[in-house]
């Protein structure tokens, strides 16, 4: 009797426990697409970084100047709420007598306490869902343990070695005479809460004479980083707000079927929000729907000027994401190479 | 050659039918660009919005929200809309608001959105505006002949004292409680006397046991300590249900009876939903997932820093020459721990 009622609630649990999978798996499929590399992709939209396209986008070398497109990640920068970043330097060798062999060898190392979305850096696959649900329909629950993530993961993505495409909103805005800049900005910003429109993006475009193509990356110049460079005086109007994508942009960026896009803004998408009840709309949609990867704080203004001093205003994009197992994102170095 | 003469003349005959097609073509097309004007160019309106008032710090309508609150709010709403917004301070004064009227009729605006309290005003404000030729919304206060928007203070009451009489019902059923209205009471603008209506009706209805007292600050949150301190000395041993008119009378509330230790023994709702009690990822407030046991366990949202986004739709639809209602409430809501950051998303985090 004892064994026939174990089994029977074993029964009920196994049933429980595969019915509430069922229904996580179902969930999933009616809030996020699936990718539209198959089941079992990770990668999103660095599959796009073919050879061909790494091959096509090296032709923007031609001067070999390489433009600087990341902020130093240090003390002072603008961060948000319980947000760090902090080293801390080993420099044991350096203490007298401490110096290893006869040839007296000293070393220092740091030990890094950070968080990975810190600084100029890259929104992964794992950062952003709708419930639990995450890119390619993940239910992220059966996929997540104390440290990290066991699915998409930074380790996943491929290569970033593509063309970036840099648009100048500001000049956008300029040349349509609608600049209102923060007077924070020492040099010409869009305001916080102003929405990019897909207009904007293809006027931007336009300036240059550019045409998107598969597997760009695009990075918009909003003049909002000027804020970050005066950290850490400005830092709380930085994150006060921030001009950015709008929905409509997103969707057309969507379309264009690029790789990434960042701007010089902690969160790249119009803060507040078209809709304020929607929270980081513009995350769902390029990241959780489409694997379309988002860069925050990218320095753009020497780009910008580069574009504007050479009316060229495309460039090999160089950028590294470390192979971090299970990370949602990370700080990262880029350069654009002309 | 017979077939050659007959050759031109089908051609000539098929001329003033291909011309007809080109001729029929253009008028289509004509037509087409005069009936949908927006496909290429959407039409965009100037509409005047006349605040109640800007003065910094200066709270309205019996609340936390600012006139600062609610002018953002028409900005943010209007980005994305066909809107070019004119932005009035009627500085809760007569000749000004008239002013402004006056102003905006010489600007040849679409459309004018009072904000203001006066009656007398806002009628004279009305056939100004009605003799111009431009229609008119009002907010909060009505304006003649024009669609209103605005709170509901009885409703948003109700929700405040259905909310403590349901929570006492769950947690403290069938012992000694008295309710609590605790707020501004002499203050008989601002929909108050409505708002104190409002949260007696359910306290009454769902708790016929209940004793209710009403304890007036008059407006003065240091009052609420000496209250409230008073009132639980006269209640031992009883739970206490407190009706916060705002927040800043709620959160002075629970300080006071953090302070005589008597938190363990009640529950307190407030009325507004302001930023004093709810706030972002990195800026902690009573109302927040991480401190669901608060003893203030709720507040009914008012939204006037989300005016905008449901008024311009309604400008919108005047404008288009649609129908809208002649009363339009504000969707008053128990903000809780649990829909806090549905209804207010915070953007402080990326």
């Amino acid at each position: 009797m004892m064994i026939r009622t174990l089994k029977a609630a074993g029964l009920a649990v196994l049933l429980l426990g595969w019915t509430s999978i069922a229904f996580a798996q179902t969930d999933c499929k009616t809030l996020v697409p699936a990718s539209p590399w198959g089941p079992n992709d990770q990668t999103g939209a660095t599959n796009r970084v073919t050879p061909a396209v790494t091959k096509a986008a090296a032709a923007e070398i031609q001067e070999g100047k390489v433009v600087p497109m990341s902020y130093p990640l240090t003390d002072g920068v603008p961060l948000f709420g319980t947000r760090f970043s902090k080293t801390i330097l080993t420099a044991t060798t350096l203490a007298p007598g401490a110096a290893l062999g006869e040839n007296q060898l000293t070393y220092l190392e740091d030990t890094w306490l950070s968080q990975s979305h810190v600084g100029t850096h890259l929104d992964g696959l794992g950062h952003i869902g709708r419930k639990d649900c995450y890119f390619n329909q993940t239910p992220m629950g059966k996929y997540i343990n104390q440290n990290n993530m066991t699915r998409l993961g930074l380790e996943n993505l491929k290569s970033f070695a593509t063309r970036g495409v840099l648009i100048d909103a500001v000049k956008v805005y300029q040349q349509a005479g609608k600049l209102k800049s923060n007077p924070n900005c020492k040099k010409p910003c869009l305001d916080k809460g102003t929405v990019l429109s897909k207009a904007d993006l293809e006027a931007g475009l336009k300036l240059y004479n550019v045409t998107l193509r598969e597997g760009d990356i695009v990075i918009i110049h909003t003049g909002w980083g000027d804020l970050f460079e005066q950290f850490p005086a400005k830092n709380a109007e930085y994150n006060s707000g921030e001009p950015g994508l709008g929905k409509e942009a997103a969707t057309w960026l969507v379309s264009q079927k690029i790789v990434a896009v960042g701007n010089d803004t902690w969160g790249l998408e119009v803060i507040p929000g078209e809709n304020p009840k929607e929270a980081f709309i513009v995350h769902n949609i390029l990241i959780t729907d489409n694997g379309i990867h988002i860069l925050e704080n990218v320095r753009t203004d020497l780009m910008a000027a580069e574009a504007n001093s050479t009316g060229r205003a495309t460039f090999f994009f160089s950028m590294t994401v470390p192979r971090a197992v299970g990370l949602t994102g990370n700080f990262v170095g880029i350069d654009g190479i002309r | 050659m017979t077939a050659g003469a007959t050759r031109p003349a089908q051609i000539r005959g098929r001329r003033p039918l291909a011309a007809f097609a080109v001729w029929a073509l253009l008028a289509a097309a004509f037509l087409v660009a005069a009936a949908f004007p927006a496909v290429s160019q959407p039409r965009r309106y100037t509409v005047a919005f006349a605040n109640i008032t800007e003065e910094p710090g200066l709270t309205v309508e019996g609340t936390g929200f600012t006139g600062a609150d609610v002018r953002q709010s028409f900005v943010l709403a209007a980005r994305g809309q066909p809107i070019d917004l004119v932005l009035y301070d009627n500085q809760k004064d007569a000749a000004k608001a008239l002013a402004n009227v006056a102003d905006a009729i010489r600007r040849k605006v679409d459309l004018y959105i009072q904000y203001f309290p006066d009656p007398a005003l806002n009628k004279d404000a009305a056939e100004m505006l009605r003799r111009a030729g431009i229609p008119a919304l009002a907010v909060n206060y009505p304006v003649t002949g024009a669609p209103l928007y605005g709170m509901d203070n009885s409703a948003a009451g109700r929700v405040a004292g259905e909310a403590l009489a349901r929570f006492a019902s769950r947690a403290w059923a069938g012992q000694p409680m008295v309710a609590i209205v605790l707020g501004n009471l002499a203050d008989q603008a601002n929909g108050l006397p409505e708002r104190v209506q409002g949260v007696r009706e359910p306290l009454t209805r769902l708790l016929p046991a209940a004793r209710i007292i009403a304890l007036d600050t008059r407006g003065n949150p240091a009052q609420v300590s000496l209250l409230l301190g008073k009132a639980a000395a006269s209640s031992p041993n009883t739970r206490l249900l407190i009706a916060a008119l705002d927040d800043t009378t709620a959160l002075s509330a629970k300080s006071a009876l953090e302070a005589i230790g008597r938190t363990a023994d009640a529950a307190i709702v407030g009325l507004g939903c302001d930023r004093s009690v709810h706030g972002g990822a990195s800026e902690k407030k009573e109302i927040d997932p991480n401190n669901r046991g608060s003893i203030l366990i709720g507040s009914v949202a008012f939204y006037l820093d989300r005016y905008g986004y449901d008024v311009l739709p309604l400008a919108l639809r005047i404008l288009r020459g649609e129908s809208v209602p002649g009363r339009t409430p504000t969707r008053h809501i128990l903000i809780t721990t649990a829909n806090v950051w549905r209804e207010y998303p915070p953007y402080d985090m990326q």
